[in-house]
């Protein structure tokens, strides 16, 4: 599939991993992957998640897959962290329910029009939306960091130290 | 635990420790994703070189530790390690009953050592 042809779901396209990639506005998401079934011939569902983008919202990722071609198309859409709400399209794939339903749980996007909305995975007592990169895993609040330490230092020496020299990457605090 | 038959011996099991390499650098527990990386030590003086020269500080390792029932075989540890004090072996960490028997701490990581093959040739050698 040339990006000639791509363009026509409307959006950015872009290529990469060989598959052509198109970014979409939230209002024309439905519309879009309406005719890259339609048009465009992508008419098997293979995977729907989402990228928390921080401060730039998030990113829903759609990947189609052609059976006749024998070709993949990624879409993508991204919506505010403020108004985090996708339109679904249960209607055009019914595959994407779960999906959707498991993108809503863990990162809290919200897809309007979803025939059965509604946790999937997590257990009832889980607050928040635990892949959105705010979220402070609990053991890295209960557990102390082992690379705290100098060299040359025991746990001994770390407790009770006030300023804490080392911080440990990729733990939001 | 040895590997059962036909395992390459170049295969990633446990990680294995060669503490004479190790200086206690921190590195490897820095980098660990999972925090199953622990380290003790101290610190111990060491007497000057010559008549103008300064007193020096030498590191001892007193507690090296892997957490198995955390690590994920990543090793990020042996990437990082700069005096190659850490390898993949081909032993198994055995089952255990109870989560903390899967803290392997450096005797056993010793043990597991004396089973990574000696390094391989390259084309040229």
């Amino acid at each position: 599939m040339t990006p000639q042809q791509v363009a026509v779901l409307g959006g950015t396209v872009t290529s990469s991993y060989g598959e052509s990639v198109v970014d979409i506005g939230r209002a024309d998401w439905l519309a879009a992957v309406t005719a890259a079934r339609d048009v465009l011939g992508f008419d098997l569902f293979d995977l729907l998640t989402a990228v928390d983008l921080q401060d730039e919202g998030f990113q829903v990722v759609l990947r189609l897959w052609s059976v006749t071609t024998r070709e993949g198309l990624r879409l993508r859409t991204r919506c505010p962290r403020a108004e985090p709400v996708v339109p679904s399209v249960v209607a055009v794939f019914r595959g994407a329910g779960w999906h959707e339903r498991q993108v809503a749980e863990l990162f809290g996007v919200v897809f309007a029009g979803h025939p059965a909305p509604g946790p999937l995975l997590l257990a009832g007592d889980v607050a928040g939306h635990p892949l959105r990169k705010d979220v402070v895993l609990t053991s890295r609040v209960e557990a102390p960091w082992p690379g705290a330490k100098e060299p040359g230092e025991s746990d001994a020496d770390v407790v009770g130290r006030v300023r804490r020299k080392n911080l440990p990457l990729g733990v939001p605090r | 635990m040895t590997p059962p038959e036909g395992v390459p011996a170049r295969s990633r099991g446990a990680i294995g420790l060669l503490e004479e390499n190790c200086t206690v650098c921190m590195l490897c527990a820095r980098e660990c994703p999972d925090w199953c990386l622990h380290i003790d030590s101290h610190k111990e003086p060491l007497p000057p070189l010559g008549p103008r020269g300064r007193p020096r500080v030498r590191h001892v390792l007193d507690r090296f530790a892997i957490d198995f029932s955390l690590c994920m075989y990543c090793g990020i540890c042996i990437e990082v390690c700069p005096f190659d004090a850490l390898f993949w072996t081909p032993e198994l960490v055995a089952p255990a009953g109870d989560g903390a028997d899967l803290t392997a701490e450096r005797a056993r990581l010793r043990e597991w050592m004396w089973s990574v093959p000696p390094p391989e040739r390259g084309p040229g050698a």
